[in-house]
């Protein structure tokens, strides 16, 4: 009898917004602690919230680009609890009128496409970072990223295994960052999410006890901290033990590998939700959302099939060139600058992504620029250079940002074409090596292989191949 | 100087005129402070130093020919839970003891604007939750007329200073009637404007919903000419009106009161209502009527459910306000705490007083789970109601008479034990709060006691004019204004 | 009795507040008087209350704008302890 489980999502993004969701100060990240702070963020008493309007847009935003609707009268409402990263003890979110509802994402997961239901977008403030201090009796505070403007993308609980979510959260990603509304850093906490999972046997109707699961900021370790409690909880329901399955919220410690246990439904918060009584309902016209409909950009999935068909890619090629932004923007700002589509994504997706993976980095930190390997693909139709000698180039462009033309040129990696040259090498390459002469001419062909390979490392690789190749035939027919 | 008996007109005027000078103001006014407070208990912070430095620079604008803000020289007390750069802001409570804003309330940068000269802060209600000023934490505040009562609540600080001749002009706040109520008993005016009229920026709040800030006067035309400064726009506060409807209360607030249509609630006259206040009142409505107001009972019943909704509301809100008071960043912090939960618990409890225990008590219990529909849900639901009662009987009337309280000030300690029956000392206040309405409390008669009885002129949605200019009137009829407490007219 | 003494302590934990039973059953005669009177809103029928319409509601809004409070100094006047810009807590335990 098999078992199935069931993830939904909880992802809270942070909005690209230039100032905070109820005040003016800034939002960049890695500024000294509480430099971004004023009486407001801080819950100073007496100070009251504004909302920002860009959060707002961003929000419908959001909701347009996941196919949400869109709430035309929502409003804020304060979430209470006591804890030092909350400066009021209230976050100022939204409950029963979230400023979107419903939505829909669709994933693949191994070649089988599926439909993801969102339940709701809404909108909140971020908390303040706490620093624990090890063998001191203190803790520190920093207060800069309370007040960010966060929108929190619940899913329903449709996801049916670890690597569904991730996919999720991917395509989820992608769209947001296309549309501008979030860098979407996970390393950064600009993207976090917490997941809800649950086991029951194929079959039943009734969902059994979630277990919500905090602290996952990576893929790698979204994937592995799912994939464990998946396997704890299964463990559990297979050897009768499902009763010790609890409604519980587990923090993912990256460290030892495993979920640990925070805090049990038994002293779950009571919220006391209520109306926020200092800021006025969102009314939202529909002018506003036409607008902002308009300025939506191309999304990853209109953009894949698009690239499928202008492009003549394939699936695979097209899923990783479109999964990320940057990666995404810097294949087609080549292909516009007039390089081959084809050839151009054999680079990126080959050498390109060798070596940021081998220097670590990511796609937003490209070191070449779009011009400077649209030139070094032209090099190659050209046969200025050849394709062995390109990747050559390119490793030193990767590293140095120098143009191709300036590193050929400074190698003295040029491609030889001119024939005399060529000629030369040839006869002297056939007097050296009388027994593969012999060879060729009593029908052994590939004779010719070895023979080219020696004209090729007698010019460092830089004879045109396909003139020589020509020439190295026509003198051993001789 | 009659300090103690000077309006802020007389004293700005005298200014301008260089009749006398900021400086000789405010000295005097602290001679008066000297002799007087020792009494009364009304402050709880005096800025002496500060206070002259600001008279120093307004004589020196007199001087140098410059202009000058419409209160220049003008000495204000300002109640202590309005917030004020580098000025200790107590709420008159433990918890903030010693807590000094790094920012002024947007009243008081407009306030400061126009050349006034902050003179102290003014006790209170700890957290402005009370209406006997019995609750704040450092010491009770006198009634000017009879120092064995109480001068109201929670704004009986600035109600005292006022009647008491130590400020010319007080700031209050007033979140079921906190300014009304005690100018009542202390025998001045008061007015809670439009909610949204005037900023709340700066205010610690006690109920965000109903809380407004308002001026406490000697006169009605120095509260209009107070309204006038205090009112606007904020950016900083989303719940202040946007459009412009500011005005110019001044102009035409001689015009008087003929034809304006005024109602009279049925039946509120019966309602326990003290004998005294009852003919204090119907004396003020015959001399409106003379005045050629036309003058209706209407059907507004004021019953014990609308206040069931005012503390339910204010209670919530206030349940969620007061929790940033935590002894972890700032604020009052207990001494002897193991974990971080318990230094919360034991820094609340120690510095939280008994009213605003019960208060936050109440409103946690409201909004807890399973009682939310019940109570809150409710309550806000016959706000709206209330709201739209008055809305209807404004689109006829220009203007609603009632009581300000249904007693006259009570002795000190008299019902600290029953909160019940302190809270029905509200019940023709709070209604204005929850549909968000002006309305001035202005003195209109005294007790054979000797003690002040106070009226309630209610408005529609800023119709702050049309209440100024009837109690305009009804204070030309009645000259009580200029009358002080015994034995405290002298310097 | 509409309360009790373990509700009241169940309310006050949510509200950090500590009480000793005799308090909380002070409090709890307390709150029976207040929330009976609460019961008078039983009577009030409404069911024909409208809510207040959308269009009377204008959404307040600020822009976009980034200022920094620059006057670090008076903005933490009244914190116990900072160390390297960092506001200083008893040690918090998760
Ligand atoms: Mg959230
Ligand atoms: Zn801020």
């Amino acid at each position: 009898m098999g078992f199935e489980t069931i993830i939904g999502m909880e992802i809270h993004v942070e909005l690209e917004t230039k100032s905070k969701i109820f005040c003016s100060c800034p939002t960049t990240f890695g500024a000294a602690p509480n430099a971004h702070t004023c009486p407001v963020c801080l819950g100073l008493p007496g100070t009251l919230p504004v909302l920002n309007e860009e959060v707002v847009n961003l929000a419908i935003k959001a909701g347009l680009a996941l196919n949400c609707g869109i709430n035309y009268y929502n409003k804020m409402d304060r979430k209470n609890y006591f804890y030092p990263d909350l400066p009021k003890a209230y976050q100022i979110s939204q409950y029963d009128l979230p400023i979107c509802s419903g939505g829909i994402v669709e994933i693949e997961v191994e070649g089988v496409k599926k439909e993801i239901r969102i339940n709701r977008i809404h909108i909140e403030e971020d908390a303040g970072k706490l620093v624990h201090m090890e063998d001191e009796p203190h803790s520190l505070i920093d207060y800069n990223r309370v007040g960010v403007p966060l929108i929190e993308i619940v899913s329903e609980a449709d996801l049916r295994s670890p690597l569904e979510a991730v996919e999720y959260v991917k395509v989820l990603k992608s769209i947001l960052e296309y549309a501008g509304i979030s860098d979407c850093r996970m390393e950064q906490g600009s993207l976090r999410c917490d997941a809800n999972i649950s086991i029951r046997k194929v079959g039943q109707e009734t969902l059994n006890n979630k277990v919500e699961i905090k602290n996952m900021n990576s893929f790698k370790e979204l994937i592995k901290a799912m994939e464990k409690e998946e396997k704890r909880q299964r463990e559990l329901y297979t050897f009768g033990e499902g009763h010790k399955v609890i409604q519980e919220t587990r923090r993912w410690d990256s460290g030892k590998g495993r979920t640990v246990s925070m805090r049990t439904k038994e002293d779950a918060h009571d919220y006391r939700y209520f109306p926020e009584p200092d800021l006025t309902p969102i009314v939202i016209s529909s002018g506003l959302v036409q607008s902002i409909k308009e300025q939506l950009p191309e999304l990853p999935p209109a953009k894949k099939i698009r690239f499928t068909e202008e492009y003549h890619l394939t699936d695979k090629e097209v899923d990783i060139l479109v999964g990320d932004k940057s990666l995404g923007e810097f294949y087609e700002g080549t292909v516009k600058l007039g390089a081959e589509p084809k050839m151009a994504a054999n680079w990126i997706l080959g050498d390109l992504l060798r070596l940021l993976k081998e220097k670590e980095l990511g796609f937003d930190a490209i070191p070449v620029k779009e011009e400077a390997l649209v030139k070094l693909l032209k090099l190659i139709e050209s046969g200025k250079i050849s394709g062995k000698i390109a990747k050559e180039v390119f490793e030193e462009m990767f590293i140095t940002g120098n143009e191709p033309e300036a590193i050929v040129k400074e190698k003295g990696l040029g491609q030889i074409s001119g024939e005399d040259v060529i000629e030369k090498i040839i006869i002297d390459i056939l007097q050296a090596n009388p027994q593969s002469v012999e060879d060729f001419k009593n029908g052994k062909l590939q004779a010719v292989g070895y023979l080219m390979g020696q004209v090729m490392k007698a010019t460092k690789g830089q004879a045109n191949p396909q003139m020589a190749k020509e020439m190295l035939e026509a003198k051993l027919k001789e | 100087m009659q300090i103690a008996t000077m309006t802020i007109d007389e004293i700005r005027v005298g200014i301008r005129e260089q009749k006398f000078t900021a400086q000789e103001v405010v000295k005097a006014l602290f001679q008066r402070i000297k002799k007087v407070e020792p009494e009364i208990g009304g402050y709880i912070t005096l800025c002496e130093e500060d206070a002259l430095q600001q008279a120093i620079i307004v004589d020196e604008k007199i001087k140098a020919g410059e202009k000058l803000g419409k209160l220049a020289g003008v000495p204000v007390a300002v109640k202590d839970n309005i917030c004020t750069d580098g000025i200790r802001t107590t709420c008159a409570s433990k918890m903030l003891e010693d807590f000094i804003p790094p920012y002024d309330a947007t009243v008081v940068k407009k306030l400061k604007a126009e050349d006034a000269i902050i003179i102290g802060k003014t006790n209170m209600d700890e957290f402005a939750m009370g209406s006997s000023n019995e609750n704040s934490a450092f010491k009770i505040v006198k009634n000017p007329w009879d120092t064995k009562r109480v001068p109201g609540g929670s704004s009986g600080g600035s109600a005292a200073v006022v009647a008491a001749g130590m400020a010319p002009l007080s700031l209050g706040s007033d979140t079921g009637g906190s300014i009304r109520q005690p100018a009542a008993f202390c025998g001045v005016v008061g007015l809670k404007p439009t909610y949204g009229l005037v900023s709340r920026f700066g205010l610690i709040a006690f109920a965000s919903s109903l809380d407004q800030i308002g001026p406490l006067t000697r006169t009605v035309k120095d509260c209009a000419l107070s309204l006038e400064v205090l009112q606007g726009n904020d950016p900083m506060d989303g719940t202040s009106v946007k459009e412009v409807k500011t005005k110019s209360y001044l102009d035409g607030l001689e015009e008087g009161v003929k034809g304006y249509k005024i109602g009279i609630p049925k039946g509120f006259l019966q309602k326990g209502l003290n004998e005294e206040i009852a003919k204090a009142i119907e004396d003020s409505i015959e001399k409106f009527k003379e005045l050629g107001a036309i003058v209706e009972e209407i059907d507004l019943p004021i019953t014990d459910a609308e206040l069931s909704a005012y503390y339910i509301i204010s209670s919530a809100e206030a349940s969620s306000n007061l929790a940033r008071f935590d002894g972890v960043r700032y604020g009052y912090r207990t001494e002897d705490f193991q974990k971080l939960d318990e230094l919360m618990e034991k820094t609340r409890t120690e510095a939280f007083g008994g009213e605003v225990k019960r208060r936050i008590m109440l409103g946690t219990y409201a909004l807890s789970s399973g009682y939310y529909d019940a109570y809150y849900n409710k309550a806000q639901k016959l706000r709206e109601k209330i709201r739209q009662q008055y809305q209807e009987i404004f689109k006829t009337y220009d203007l609603i008479i009632t009581p300000t309280t249904p007693s006259l000030p009570f002795l000190c300690g008299e019902k600290v034990n029953d909160p019940m029956e302190m809270y029905l000392g509200d019940i023709y206040t709070i209604n204005i709060n929850l549909a968000k309405l002006p309305a001035l409390s202005m003195p209109c008669g005294f007790s054979k006691e000797g003690l002040p009885i106070g009226i309630q002129l209610i408005g529609g949605e800023y119709t702050e004019d049309k209440i100024l200019k009837a109690a305009f009137a009804l204070e030309e009829e009645l000259k009580l204004s200029t009358i002080i407490p015994e034995g405290k007219e002298e310097i | 009795m509409k309360i009790n003494v373990e509700e009241v302590q169940h309310i006050a934990k949510l509200a950090k507040l500590r009480f000793t039973n005799e308090e909380a059953e002070k409090m709890a005669k307390e709150f029976d008087s207040i929330l009976g009177h609460f019961q008078s809103m039983e009577e009030v029928p409404l069911e024909d209350t409208k809510t207040s319409s959308k269009e009377e509601i204008k959404t307040v809004l600020r822009k976009d704008e980034a200022v920094i409070f620059e006057d670090k100094a008076k903005l933490f006047r009244n914190v116990k302890q900072m160390r390297d810009g960092y506001i200083q807590v008893p040690k918090i335990i998760e």
